[in-house]
Protein backbone atom coordinates (compact mmCIF):
# COMPACT_ATOMS: atom_id res chain seq x y z
CA UNK A 1 0.00 0.00 0.00
CA UNK A 2 2.89 2.29 0.79
CA UNK A 3 3.91 2.05 -2.84
CA UNK A 4 0.55 3.22 -4.18
CA UNK A 5 0.41 6.06 -1.67
CA UNK A 6 3.97 7.09 -2.49
CA UNK A 7 3.28 7.02 -6.23
CA UNK A 8 0.11 9.08 -6.00
CA UNK A 9 1.62 11.64 -3.68
CA UNK A 10 4.76 12.07 -5.75
CA UNK A 11 2.63 12.45 -8.88
CA UNK A 12 0.66 15.27 -7.23
CA UNK A 13 3.88 16.87 -6.10
CA UNK A 14 5.20 16.69 -9.64
CA UNK A 15 2.49 19.12 -10.71
CA UNK A 16 3.60 21.82 -8.26
CA UNK A 17 7.35 21.26 -8.61
CA UNK A 18 8.16 24.61 -10.22
CA UNK A 19 11.90 25.07 -9.92
CA UNK A 20 12.50 21.33 -9.96
CA UNK A 21 13.51 19.02 -7.16
CA UNK A 22 15.10 21.63 -4.88
CA UNK A 23 11.68 23.26 -4.53
CA UNK A 24 9.93 20.11 -3.39
CA UNK A 25 12.52 18.86 -0.90
CA UNK A 26 10.79 20.51 2.11
CA UNK A 27 7.54 18.86 1.14
CA UNK A 28 9.20 15.49 0.56
CA UNK A 29 10.70 15.69 4.01
CA UNK A 30 7.44 16.80 5.59
CA UNK A 31 5.57 13.92 3.97
CA UNK A 32 7.94 10.96 4.22
CA UNK A 33 9.51 11.89 7.58
CA UNK A 34 6.96 13.92 9.57
CA UNK A 35 3.65 12.62 8.26
CA UNK A 36 4.40 9.03 7.26
CA UNK A 37 7.47 8.20 9.30
CA UNK A 38 8.90 6.12 6.45
CA UNK A 39 12.36 7.65 6.93
CA UNK A 40 14.05 9.17 9.97
CA UNK A 41 15.33 12.78 9.68
CA UNK A 42 18.84 11.37 9.59
CA UNK A 43 17.96 8.89 6.79
CA UNK A 44 16.54 11.76 4.82
CA UNK A 45 19.57 14.03 4.87
CA UNK A 46 21.81 11.06 4.07
CA UNK A 47 19.70 10.05 1.07
CA UNK A 48 19.86 13.68 -0.04
CA UNK A 49 23.64 13.71 0.38
CA UNK A 50 24.16 10.54 -1.66
CA UNK A 51 21.90 11.91 -4.39
CA UNK A 52 23.80 15.20 -4.47
CA UNK A 53 27.20 13.58 -4.62
CA UNK A 54 26.35 11.11 -7.39
CA UNK A 55 26.38 12.30 -11.02
CA UNK A 56 23.05 12.81 -12.73
CA UNK A 57 19.91 14.90 -12.34
CA UNK A 58 19.18 15.59 -8.69
CA UNK A 59 15.61 14.36 -9.10
CA UNK A 60 17.16 10.92 -8.58
CA UNK A 61 17.03 11.71 -4.86
CA UNK A 62 13.34 10.84 -5.16
CA UNK A 63 14.29 7.33 -6.25
CA UNK A 64 16.43 6.90 -3.12
CA UNK A 65 13.45 7.84 -0.98
CA UNK A 66 11.37 5.32 -2.93
CA UNK A 67 14.07 2.72 -2.38
CA UNK A 68 13.97 3.31 1.37
CA UNK A 69 10.19 2.96 1.40
CA UNK A 70 9.69 -0.05 -0.87
CA UNK A 71 12.96 -1.33 -2.36
CA UNK A 72 13.61 -1.42 -6.12
CA UNK A 73 9.92 -1.11 -7.13
CA UNK A 74 9.77 1.91 -4.82
CA UNK A 75 12.73 3.50 -6.61
CA UNK A 76 11.08 3.08 -10.02
CA UNK A 77 7.67 4.26 -8.84
CA UNK A 78 9.08 7.29 -7.04
CA UNK A 79 11.17 8.47 -9.98
CA UNK A 80 8.45 7.73 -12.53
CA UNK A 81 5.67 9.42 -10.61
CA UNK A 82 7.64 12.56 -9.77
CA UNK A 83 8.69 12.96 -13.43
CA UNK A 84 5.71 11.79 -15.47
CA UNK A 85 3.02 14.44 -14.81
CA UNK A 86 5.56 17.24 -15.24
CA UNK A 87 6.83 15.59 -18.42
CA UNK A 88 3.30 15.52 -19.84
CA UNK A 89 2.96 19.24 -19.07
CA UNK A 90 6.32 19.98 -20.69
CA UNK A 91 5.25 17.99 -23.74
CA UNK A 92 2.06 20.03 -24.21
CA UNK A 93 3.25 23.43 -23.12
CA UNK A 94 6.46 23.71 -25.13
CA UNK A 95 4.65 24.78 -28.30
CA UNK A 96 1.94 26.79 -26.60
CA UNK A 97 4.63 28.76 -24.83
CA UNK A 98 6.22 29.58 -28.17
CA UNK A 99 2.88 30.66 -29.62
CA UNK A 100 2.15 33.05 -26.75
CA UNK A 101 5.55 34.65 -26.93
CA UNK A 102 4.13 38.19 -26.84
CA UNK A 103 1.15 37.55 -24.60
CA UNK A 104 1.09 39.70 -21.44
CA UNK A 105 -0.10 36.62 -19.52
CA UNK A 106 3.02 34.71 -20.45
CA UNK A 107 5.15 37.55 -19.18
CA UNK A 108 3.09 37.78 -15.99
CA UNK A 109 3.53 34.05 -15.35
CA UNK A 110 7.27 34.26 -15.91
CA UNK A 111 7.57 37.11 -13.47
CA UNK A 112 5.29 35.43 -10.97
CA UNK A 113 7.19 32.16 -10.84
CA UNK A 114 10.63 33.65 -10.16
CA UNK A 115 10.05 34.79 -6.53
CA UNK A 116 8.16 31.61 -5.69
CA UNK A 117 11.05 29.47 -6.88
CA UNK A 118 13.45 31.57 -4.78
CA UNK A 119 11.24 31.17 -1.70
CA UNK A 120 10.99 27.41 -2.18
CA UNK A 121 14.70 26.81 -2.76
CA UNK A 122 15.59 28.95 0.25
CA UNK A 123 13.12 26.95 2.37
CA UNK A 124 14.62 23.78 1.02
CA UNK A 125 18.14 24.69 2.11
CA UNK A 126 17.03 25.67 5.60
CA UNK A 127 14.81 22.62 6.09
CA UNK A 128 17.52 20.24 4.88
CA UNK A 129 20.10 21.80 7.17
CA UNK A 130 17.72 21.27 10.10
CA UNK A 131 16.88 17.57 10.24
CA UNK A 132 15.20 17.00 13.58
CA UNK A 133 16.27 19.57 16.15
CA UNK A 134 18.41 22.58 15.17
CA UNK A 135 22.15 21.87 15.18
CA UNK A 136 24.62 24.74 14.86
CA UNK A 137 27.22 22.47 13.26
CA UNK A 138 24.99 21.67 10.30
CA UNK A 139 24.09 25.34 9.94
CA UNK A 140 27.77 26.27 9.99
CA UNK A 141 28.56 23.78 7.20
CA UNK A 142 25.56 24.96 5.17
CA UNK A 143 26.50 28.61 5.71
CA UNK A 144 30.08 28.03 4.59
CA UNK A 145 28.95 26.12 1.50
CA UNK A 146 26.53 28.92 0.58
CA UNK A 147 29.24 31.55 1.10
CA UNK A 148 31.72 29.46 -0.91
CA UNK A 149 29.28 29.19 -3.75
CA UNK A 150 28.58 32.92 -3.82
CA UNK A 151 32.19 34.02 -3.43
CA UNK A 152 33.94 31.58 -5.79
CA UNK A 153 33.41 29.75 -9.06
CA UNK A 154 34.40 26.37 -7.69
CA UNK A 155 32.69 23.26 -9.00
CA UNK A 156 30.06 22.48 -6.35
CA UNK A 157 31.72 19.10 -5.83
CA UNK A 158 34.56 20.85 -4.01
CA UNK A 159 32.08 22.46 -1.65
CA UNK A 160 30.44 19.11 -1.00
CA UNK A 161 33.93 17.73 -0.34
CA UNK A 162 34.57 20.50 2.17
CA UNK A 163 31.25 19.59 3.79
CA UNK A 164 32.45 15.99 4.05
CA UNK A 165 35.67 17.05 5.77
CA UNK A 166 33.85 19.35 8.18
CA UNK A 167 31.34 16.61 8.88
CA UNK A 168 34.14 14.24 9.84
CA UNK A 169 35.66 16.88 12.13
CA UNK A 170 32.56 18.26 13.79
CA UNK A 171 29.82 15.67 13.78
CA UNK B 1 40.52 26.06 -35.22
CA UNK B 2 37.55 26.23 -37.50
CA UNK B 3 34.42 26.52 -35.44
CA UNK B 4 32.38 26.44 -38.63
CA UNK B 5 30.79 23.08 -37.89
CA UNK B 6 27.15 23.85 -38.61
CA UNK B 7 24.51 23.44 -35.93
CA UNK B 8 22.30 20.47 -36.74
CA UNK B 9 19.96 18.33 -34.66
CA UNK B 10 20.82 14.67 -34.05
CA UNK B 11 20.03 12.49 -37.06
CA UNK B 12 19.05 9.27 -35.34
CA UNK B 13 17.39 8.24 -32.10
CA UNK B 14 20.57 6.41 -31.24
CA UNK B 15 22.54 9.63 -31.51
CA UNK B 16 19.95 11.40 -29.35
CA UNK B 17 20.14 8.66 -26.75
CA UNK B 18 23.93 8.73 -26.64
CA UNK B 19 24.01 12.51 -26.28
CA UNK B 20 21.72 12.51 -23.27
CA UNK B 21 23.44 9.42 -21.93
CA UNK B 22 26.72 11.34 -21.87
CA UNK B 23 25.11 14.29 -20.16
CA UNK B 24 23.75 12.02 -17.42
CA UNK B 25 26.93 10.03 -16.93
CA UNK B 26 29.32 12.96 -16.68
CA UNK B 27 27.26 15.41 -14.70
CA UNK B 28 29.15 15.47 -11.45
CA UNK B 29 28.31 18.60 -9.52
CA UNK B 30 25.32 19.76 -11.57
CA UNK B 31 23.78 18.80 -14.88
CA UNK B 32 23.38 22.10 -16.71
CA UNK B 33 27.04 22.86 -17.48
CA UNK B 34 27.39 19.36 -18.94
CA UNK B 35 24.20 19.68 -20.92
CA UNK B 36 25.59 22.89 -22.42
CA UNK B 37 28.96 21.38 -23.17
CA UNK B 38 27.47 18.28 -24.77
CA UNK B 39 24.67 19.81 -26.82
CA UNK B 40 26.08 23.21 -27.76
CA UNK B 41 29.85 22.81 -27.83
CA UNK B 42 30.59 19.18 -28.63
CA UNK B 43 27.68 17.82 -30.65
CA UNK B 44 26.45 21.17 -31.89
CA UNK B 45 22.79 20.24 -31.81
CA UNK B 46 21.73 23.70 -30.66
CA UNK B 47 22.95 27.28 -30.77
CA UNK B 48 23.78 29.06 -27.54
CA UNK B 49 20.67 31.23 -27.86
CA UNK B 50 18.44 28.25 -28.53
CA UNK B 51 19.84 26.39 -25.53
CA UNK B 52 19.32 29.37 -23.24
CA UNK B 53 15.76 29.84 -24.40
CA UNK B 54 14.87 26.16 -24.02
CA UNK B 55 16.35 25.95 -20.54
CA UNK B 56 14.58 29.19 -19.66
CA UNK B 57 11.27 27.58 -20.57
CA UNK B 58 12.10 24.41 -18.66
CA UNK B 59 12.85 26.39 -15.53
CA UNK B 60 9.33 27.76 -15.52
CA UNK B 61 7.70 24.39 -15.94
CA UNK B 62 7.18 22.04 -13.02
CA UNK B 63 9.55 19.08 -12.91
CA UNK B 64 13.31 18.61 -13.14
CA UNK B 65 14.73 21.23 -15.52
CA UNK B 66 17.00 18.91 -17.43
CA UNK B 67 14.31 16.21 -17.51
CA UNK B 68 11.96 18.73 -19.10
CA UNK B 69 14.66 19.72 -21.56
CA UNK B 70 14.98 16.09 -22.65
CA UNK B 71 11.21 15.94 -23.22
CA UNK B 72 11.02 19.25 -25.09
CA UNK B 73 14.07 18.69 -27.30
CA UNK B 74 13.26 15.03 -27.93
CA UNK B 75 9.80 16.05 -29.07
CA UNK B 76 11.13 18.82 -31.28
CA UNK B 77 13.49 16.45 -33.10
CA UNK B 78 11.71 13.10 -33.16
CA UNK B 79 8.25 13.45 -31.62
CA UNK B 80 7.11 11.15 -28.83
CA UNK B 81 9.80 8.54 -29.39
CA UNK B 82 12.40 11.31 -29.15
CA UNK B 83 11.09 12.43 -25.77
CA UNK B 84 11.09 8.90 -24.40
CA UNK B 85 14.54 8.09 -25.75
CA UNK B 86 16.13 11.33 -24.54
CA UNK B 87 14.61 10.97 -21.06
CA UNK B 88 15.72 7.35 -20.73
CA UNK B 89 19.19 8.17 -22.00
CA UNK B 90 19.50 10.90 -19.41
CA UNK B 91 18.29 8.86 -16.45
CA UNK B 92 19.36 5.28 -17.18
CA UNK B 93 22.90 5.12 -15.87
CA UNK B 94 22.67 7.76 -13.13
CA UNK B 95 19.66 5.85 -11.77
CA UNK B 96 21.65 2.62 -11.50
CA UNK B 97 24.67 4.45 -10.18
CA UNK B 98 22.90 6.39 -7.44
CA UNK B 99 21.06 3.29 -6.22
CA UNK B 100 24.26 1.25 -6.20
CA UNK B 101 26.03 3.97 -4.24
CA UNK B 102 23.17 4.14 -1.78
CA UNK B 103 23.10 0.37 -1.27
CA UNK B 104 26.83 0.29 -0.61
CA UNK B 105 26.47 3.25 1.72
CA UNK B 106 23.53 1.69 3.59
CA UNK B 107 25.69 -1.36 4.31
CA UNK B 108 28.44 0.81 5.74
CA UNK B 109 26.36 3.46 7.48
CA UNK B 110 26.72 1.88 10.91
CA UNK B 111 30.23 3.38 10.74
CA UNK B 112 29.93 6.62 12.72
CA UNK B 113 32.67 8.50 10.84
CA UNK B 114 31.21 7.68 7.46
CA UNK B 115 27.79 8.75 8.65
CA UNK B 116 29.26 12.07 9.85
CA UNK B 117 30.97 12.58 6.48
CA UNK B 118 27.78 11.94 4.54
CA UNK B 119 25.71 14.13 6.84
CA UNK B 120 28.30 16.86 6.28
CA UNK B 121 27.84 16.47 2.52
CA UNK B 122 24.09 16.79 3.05
CA UNK B 123 24.51 19.99 5.05
CA UNK B 124 26.81 21.41 2.36
CA UNK B 125 24.22 20.44 -0.27
CA UNK B 126 21.62 22.34 1.74
CA UNK B 127 24.01 25.30 1.75
CA UNK B 128 24.26 25.13 -2.06
CA UNK B 129 20.48 25.52 -2.22
CA UNK B 130 20.67 28.55 0.06
CA UNK B 131 23.41 29.98 -2.15
CA UNK B 132 21.32 29.34 -5.27
CA UNK B 133 18.34 31.08 -3.70
CA UNK B 134 20.46 34.12 -2.83
CA UNK B 135 21.93 34.20 -6.34
CA UNK B 136 18.49 34.08 -7.95
CA UNK B 137 17.03 36.41 -5.34
CA UNK B 138 19.53 39.20 -6.04
CA UNK B 139 17.85 39.86 -9.36
CA UNK B 140 14.57 40.45 -7.52
CA UNK B 141 15.93 42.48 -4.62
CA UNK B 142 14.67 45.81 -5.94
CA UNK B 143 11.07 44.69 -6.09
CA UNK B 144 9.37 44.90 -2.68
CA UNK B 145 6.49 42.68 -3.80
CA UNK B 146 8.94 39.93 -4.79
CA UNK B 147 10.63 40.10 -1.39
CA UNK B 148 7.27 39.86 0.34
CA UNK B 149 6.41 36.79 -1.73
CA UNK B 150 9.76 35.15 -0.99
CA UNK B 151 9.33 35.82 2.73
CA UNK B 152 5.76 34.54 2.72
CA UNK B 153 6.72 31.33 0.91
CA UNK B 154 9.57 30.82 3.34
CA UNK B 155 7.39 31.40 6.40
CA UNK B 156 4.74 29.00 5.15
CA UNK B 157 7.01 26.23 3.88
CA UNK B 158 10.08 26.28 6.11
CA UNK B 159 8.63 27.63 9.37
CA UNK B 160 4.94 26.67 9.46
CA UNK B 161 5.57 23.54 7.34
CA UNK B 162 2.41 23.96 5.31
CA UNK B 163 2.08 21.55 2.37
CA UNK B 164 3.41 22.68 -0.99
CA UNK B 165 0.20 21.41 -2.53
CA UNK B 166 -1.48 24.36 -0.81
CA UNK B 167 1.27 26.94 -0.95
CA UNK B 168 2.27 26.75 -4.62
CA UNK B 169 -1.18 27.20 -6.21
CA UNK B 170 -2.11 30.05 -3.85
CA UNK B 171 1.26 31.79 -4.13
CA UNK B 172 1.14 31.43 -7.90
CA UNK B 173 -2.33 32.99 -8.08
CA UNK B 174 -1.31 35.93 -5.91
CA UNK B 175 1.97 36.37 -7.80
CA UNK B 176 0.31 36.38 -11.23
CA UNK B 177 -2.12 39.07 -10.06
CA UNK B 178 0.77 41.08 -8.64
CA UNK B 179 2.70 40.68 -11.90
CA UNK B 180 -0.31 41.84 -13.91
CA UNK B 181 -0.38 44.99 -11.82
CA UNK B 182 3.28 45.57 -12.59
CA UNK B 183 4.53 44.89 -9.07
CA UNK B 184 6.88 42.09 -10.07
Amino acid sequence: MNLVELGLYFALLSLVSVGGLPSVMPELQRYVVDVKGWLTPSDFIQAFAVGQAAPGPNVLIASLIGWKVAGLPGAFVALGSICFPAAVIAWWVAELWERFKDSPWRKAIQRAIAPIVVGMILSSGVVLATPGSPDWRLWLIAGLAAAGMLATKLNPLWLLGAGAALGALLL
Amino acid sequence: MSSIVPVAPPKTLRELFMGFFWIGVRSFGGVMPWAYRTMVEERRWLTHADFTETIGLCQFLPGPNIGNASIVLGKRWFGLSGSVVAFLGLMALPFVWVLALFVVYSDLSSNATLKAVVTGVGAAGAGLFIGTAIKLGRALAKKPAALVLIAACFALVAVARVSLLMVVPIALGVAVLAARRGWL
